[in-house]
């Protein structure tokens, strides 16, 4: 545990125990089993730290182990920034009225000093930045807001520690910083745009550095002395002490800088000095205009290399522990940026953006690509960011409730242990396992059902990646599969995430609604005779392999299309289905001998519709032809009375008729004739007299009022039905099967094919209607349109709309016409429902004749647009031709 | 029984946290930590990139399809504490609505049946619910529920327009007077459903507790010819339930615990019919599942991620569809 190859230990070695003006606690250390859990060793979402190891921690502590746990505690004012002492268990807390050392214990914190002494305290301890340096245990610099930059000596004796005082900024200095390794070398950022370098054994400053300053190589060279600098270039291995007394003896007068020489510009304020922990003489200064400059220490006269980071200020930086080139960068602009300073051109290496302006960035320890962040306002929460997943934080800490000022890592090599100052009055030490972490809240999986059955399913492509070994773009170009992201197998790491998305094609089973969209398609719901639609739907389900379906319709054609039934059933069925339109019109082409031209036109539309081309001429027609057929039906009792005489007396009469009945054009003539031999059977039994009854009855069952006393309440033409009902009725009761139907209806519904139900619904007609509550019905028919309409069916779905007999359904088809209405004094759409225009706050619609408001019949004139009350126009204009209104038109009405 | 029809090249830089279908199947919006929302045109196995909504400045959970009555509207919702309602016009997707009224991660979001208007549900993990309601001419209400769920709300269902029952004193015919639900999913390991008082508040009607972690999704079974109020829930505790309710007042929820992973389920879904619900789990793996005639649960079959073909389990289930 001895071997020591990081920097910090170099340091630790440095610094003389003499120095120490505090004891140092030795309590705190226990033995290393415990520190396990502490550093967050069982954190899975850390997988960054993965060589993170008992032994190396200890040793990386020099044998002294941090314990401790996540911990507050109040503070008597806000502080601006923290800074922790080198043996990681005192910190120092600035503010404008606060400056205190507190001991870090293992249960709580403990004041050990206050600094700010003296009744008056001067604006000298108003603190916007304070910093312990890493080598001297005593010796810390603070930064004021009126510009002086203080030194403390923990190791006076007096109760005032401080020590020396440098008043040269003009302005606020927003950050100070110790050279890494050097002991006397303090660094000074201000608001006034100047940096400065002070040697803590000198009186003054040694160099200044503005940030006006062009970058080497760049811009009109200027007279330059460089005495005594060149020395300092010669050999870096130099012992320190020496160069540096080198570098001080030179003559400060002679070396120009933006601020000895000439008038000095209003300069951009600096916001961030931070020495590099590996080059010894390069630091990094960051600029309220969003540049970043890279000094050499030895050359004030100009920058090495100047580059705009940030949109927006950049208000911190941080140089990489390890990698020597790394520098990131936080600004205004809600981003954190990593740049490689070794490469001729900074370069970008990653950008994190967070939701607000990052006030410090802080690299973790030992974790190569983690860093934290606190922002200046709105969102109080430290967040640990991997580099690599610029996204979503690693870990948040959400203690504060107000802006965090201060992050600062207890210890350089100790990942799990984090300091933070706030606004809001309060001192913490953040637990990395007690952190909570983000990436665990969010949901890796996106998953959705589409409308056909298909899945869309987004999954972190890592572990996918893993499970299957699939081979990546085979370059089958039918199905492409793109990756988004090449896993490094160099470099594995969990955290970083992308995810897969796929679509996925289940079959019927699973959901996927191929057959739905098929099946409503190809369906006959009306205008044919019973037995052909379920046939004509069987085979439709058949094809589509939903062979229970299928049986359905064939048992179904088997219950209410028995063989005497068929010829009954033909015509009644399609007038019992079709209600208001398709079965009237067929009994109109047989009972009035219509136009053979007519007929077959109008059949022609009929299976145009079950095509789903035309519904407009479709609908109009069937309409039209509808109403005739309404009046005539209702005005007369004839036709109604010629075809009952058909069905009694001479089965043979509708054998010839329906061969007119079918068209030649339909594929399903044959299965009409597959029916006429079971028709014969039927001829032998004999009508029973309840028939009789029934047909009698049905001549006074008017169109369109349901007539609750008889079987059939919808319509005339549902009288024929019951009566084949009669005809059966001799061997089976009508119910026989009802219940069955009906749980069978509901089966269906409740697997989810509610198209099935609602499909027998309307082809069975009266014959289940009744057996099934109106209220389910409705449901079943609106979820039905519902799935219709999200396929796009629309001409199924009006279908369906105009077949079904429930009036919240049929009403669905005069829904949805809206008229818009514009005000007629300002022009502007009328929005609310009232009659008054929200806009002009007139009423829109006045009588120009009475000058009330027209609420029912409003009449105008096209040409002038006034108008009124129908009756006053009227009369007006019985008097006069002109406009009512006074405005000199003609009006004309017609 | 299932396949890959497609792998979606999404571009996203980051873990993707949802996809959504529209109304007619043609699109699909995913979000992602990269804070952006991507609509693609999916329609015959294809993948054109529509639109690249930016906007968040933060991880982006959930997205949402309004109805397209109201036009092409997409709803966002975030970790930087925002819901963003998208709106496609003349082609080009904008921003229409900005919604910054929670103190924390945004999770979930959720539009109404497309009956009550242009209605949207969304959850934060500052524990409130709150609903935006369209008024017109670009104007959104907003009323909160405040700790709807303690330490934060994941998911939010509404239930489907029709519910059983509510139609029991409605004349047939008439418009029936929709009483407003949905529900809801939290840190607190509760599901709760909310109802519209008749004054407009919304009232906690029924806390659901069988899980004991937090919940990570509901999901209200779409009413297509139900006599069953039913809702899918799951949990990081592994655990699926399908909570059902017969009766009329639709006071009486009881679960049935679908199964137990082994993992973090992340997610459920209801097929369109609402016969067959989609689980994934922490194990990639997308299940299907669906009801026997006996009322039992039964995994018809299993998507893993990776693989594309699956292995077909023809159960009871499966045979009785066919």
């Amino acid at each position: 545990g001895k071997e020591r190859t990081t920097s910090g230990e170099g340091r630790e070695r440095k610094a003389g125990p003499a120095a120490l003006g505090l004891v140092r606690r030795t309590d705190r250390v226990v033995s290393g089993s415990h520190l396990a859990p502490l550093l967050g060793l069982t954190d899975p979402g850390f997988s960054d730290c993965p060589d993170l190891k008992m032994s190396r921690v200890t040793t990386a502590l020099g044998g002294s182990v941090l314990t401790g746990r996540t911990m507050h505690c109040h503070l008597d004012a806000p502080a601006n920034a923290i800074s922790v002492c080198r043996d990681a268990a005192q910190v120092v807390v600035a503010g404008r009225s606060i400056f205190k050392i507190y001991a870090i214990e293992e249960e709580q914190f403990v004041e050990k000093l206050n600094l700010r002494v003296g009744r008056k305290p001067s604006l000298n301890l108003s603190c916007a930045d304070v910093v312990w340096h890493q080598m001297d245990e005593n010796l810390l610099a603070t930064a004021a807001t009126n510009g002086v930059v203080v030194t403390w000596n923990l190791g006076r004796p007096s109760r005032n520690k401080q020590d020396q005082l440098f008043t040269e900024h003009k302005r606020t200095v927003n950050k100070v910083c110790f050279h890494p390794t050097e002991a006397h070398v303090l660094l000074s950022g201000s608001q006034d745009g100047f940096m400065k370098c002070f040697d803590l054994r000198r009186k003054d400053s040694v160099s200044t550095f503005s940030g006006e300053a062009t970058e080497a190589g760049q811009g009109t060279p200027r007279e330059w002395v460089m005495t005594g600098c060149c020395v300092l270039r010669l050999h870096p291995s130099f012992a320190h002490g020496f160069l540096w007394r080198l570098y001080v003896a030179a003559p400060w007068g002679t070396l120009p800088s933006g601020c000895s020489k000439g008038a000095p510009r209003q300069s951009e304020s600096v916001r961030d000095v931070q020495f590099s922990i590996r080059d010894y003489f390069t630091f990094a200064s960051t600029f309220e205009n969003g540049n970043v400059q890279l000094w050499d220490i030895r050359r004030p006269d100009r920058c090495e290399r100047m580059f705009t980071a940030h949109n927006g200020p950049v208000f911190c930086c941080d140089w990489h522990p390890e990698d020597r080139g790394w520098l990131a960068t936080g600004g205004r602009d809600k981003m954190v940026k990593v740049w490689d300073m070794t490469t001729h051109r900074a370069k970008e290496m990653h950008c994190v953006q967070t939701i607000a302006s990052v006030a410090r960035v802080k690299w973790r320890p030992e974790c190569r690509h983690h860093l934290a962040t606190c922002s200046m306002m709105v969102d109080h929460n430290i967040y640990v960011w991997d580099v690599r997943r610029p996204f979503v934080p690693a870990a948040m800490f959400e203690e504060h409730r107000d802006v965090t000022t201060g992050i600062a890592w207890r210890h350089p090599h100790d990942p799990s242990f984090l300091l933070s100052g706030s606004k809001d009055s309060s001192l913490c030490q953040h637990l990395f396992r007690d952190a909570s972490q983000p990436v665990e809240r969010a949901n890796p999986e996106g998953l959705c059902y589409g409308l056909f059955g298909d899945l869309a399913f987004a999954a972190k492509e890592s572990l996918v990646a893993a499970e299957s070994g699939r081979k990546p773009y085979t370059g089958d170009r039918r199905h492409p599969i793109f990756f988004k992201r090449k896993l490094d197998p160099a470099e594995p790491f969990a955290g970083l995430a992308s995810s897969a998305l796929s679509v996925f094609e289940t079959e019927p089973g699973g959901g996927a609604m191929r057959w739905f969209v098929d099946t409503a398609e190809r369906y006959a719901l009306a205008g044919r005779p019973l037995a052909e639609l379920c046939d004509h739907n069987a085979k439709v389900a058949r094809e589509l392999g939903r062979n229970q379906v299928a049986q359905t319709w064939t048992m179904l054609r088997t219950i209410y299309c028995s063989p005497g039934l068929l010829p009954t059933a033909n015509l009644s069925h399609s007038m019992g289905k079709g209600g208001s339109c398709g079965l009237q019109l067929m009994n109109s082409f047989n009972l009035k001998d219509m136009a053979p031209g007519l007929g077959s036109e109008t059949r022609l539309d009929r299976s145009k519709g079950d095509a789903r081309s035309d519904t407009v001429l479709l609908d109009s027609s069937a309409t039209l032809i509808t109403n005739e057929d309404n009046e005539e039906t209702e005005g007369s009792d004839v036709p109604a009375d010629y075809l009952l005489g058909d069905v009694e007396g001479e089965d043979d009469e509708l054998y010839l008729l329906d061969p007119e009945h079918t068209h030649p054009e339909e594929p399903e003539c044959v299965l009409l004739q597959e029916a006429f031999p079971l028709r014969h059977e039927i001829v032998d039994t004999p009508p029973g007299p309840e028939h009789l009854q029934d047909k009698a009855d049905s001549p006074h069952v008017s169109g369109s009022e349901a007539d609750v006393a008889s079987l059939a309440p919808v319509d005339s033409s549902f009288s024929l039905l019951s009566v084949s009902h009669a005809l059966y009725d001799s061997r089976l009761p009508p119910d026989f099967f009802s219940v069955l139907v009906r749980d069978m209806l509901h089966f269906y519904a409740e697997q989810g094919d509610v198209q099935m139900a609602v499909s027998v619904l309307i082809v069975l007609g009266e014959r289940v209607r009744k057996d099934i509550d109106e209220q389910t019905q409705e449901h079943w028919y609106t979820s039905y349109i519902d799935l219709l309409q999200r396929f796009r069916l629309w001409n199924v779905s009006n279908e369906v709309v105009k077949l079904s007999t429930s009036r919240a359904v049929s009403c669905l088809n005069q829904a949805s016409t809206t008229l818009h209405v514009n005000c007629s004094h300002c022009k502007r759409p009328m929005s609310s429902r009232g009659w008054v225009c929200d806009r002009c706050h007139r009423c829109a619609s006045m009588c120009a004749v009475c000058h009330h408001v027209v609420k029912g019949l409003f009449v105008w004139c096209q040409g002038c647009s006034h108008g009124g009350h129908l009756q006053h126009i009227m009369k007006w204009l019985e008097g006069s031709s002109h406009c009512p209104a006074g405005c000199g038109h003609l009006c004309e009405y017609s | 029984m299932v396949s890959v029809i497609n792998t979606v090249d999404t571009s996203h830089e980051d873990m993707i946290h949802d996809a959504q279908m529209d109304y007619y199947g043609t699109r699909l919006a995913t979000c992602s930590s990269d804070r952006s929302v991507k609509i693609f045109d999916v329609r015959n196995g294809g993948q054109i990139l529509i639109a690249d909504l930016r906007g968040h400045e933060g991880p982006v959970w959930q997205v949402a399809w309004a109805h397209p009555m109201y036009g092409n509207i997409l709803a966002s919702c975030s970790y930087d504490r925002k819901v963003i309602i998208w709106r496609e016009e003349n082609g080009t997707w904008e921003k229409s609505h900005e919604h910054a009224g929670h103190d924390s991660s945004v999770n979930s979001v959720c539009w109404a049946p497309h009956d009550y208007g242009l209605i949207l549900a969304c959850g934060s993990s500052d524990g409130a619910i709150s609903l935006l309601t369209y008024t017109g001419e670009g104007q959104w209400e907003v009323k909160k529920i405040n700790n709807a769920h303690t330490i934060g709300c994941n998911a939010v269902s509404w239930a489907p327009a029709v519910v059983p029952g509510s139609l029991v004193d409605q004349p047939s015919g008439q418009k029936p007077n929709y009483i407003k639900k949905f529900a809801s999913g939290g840190c607190d390991n509760l599901i709760k459903l909310w109802k519209e008082e008749e004054d407009g508040q919304w009232k906690e009607e029924q806390k659901l507790e069988a899980h004991s972690d937090w919940v990570r999704d509901v999901a209200w079974a779409p009413s297509i010819g139900l006599p069953t109020s039913t809702i899918a829930s799951c949990s990081q505790d592994g655990r699926v339930f399908i909570w059902t309710c017969d009766d009329a007042s639709g006071n009486t929820w009881s679960p049935k615990l679908l199964h137990k992973f082994n993992d973090v389920v992340w997610h459920v879904s209801w097929s369109i019919t609402a016969n067959i619900l989609a689980v994934s789990g922490g194990d990639n793996k997308v299940t299907l599942w669906k009801e026997s005639v006996d009322g039992q649960w039964v995994c018809i079959s299993d998507v893993n991620k990776g693989q594309g073909s699956m292995s077909a389990s023809v159960t009871e289930g499966q045979q009785n569809e066919q």
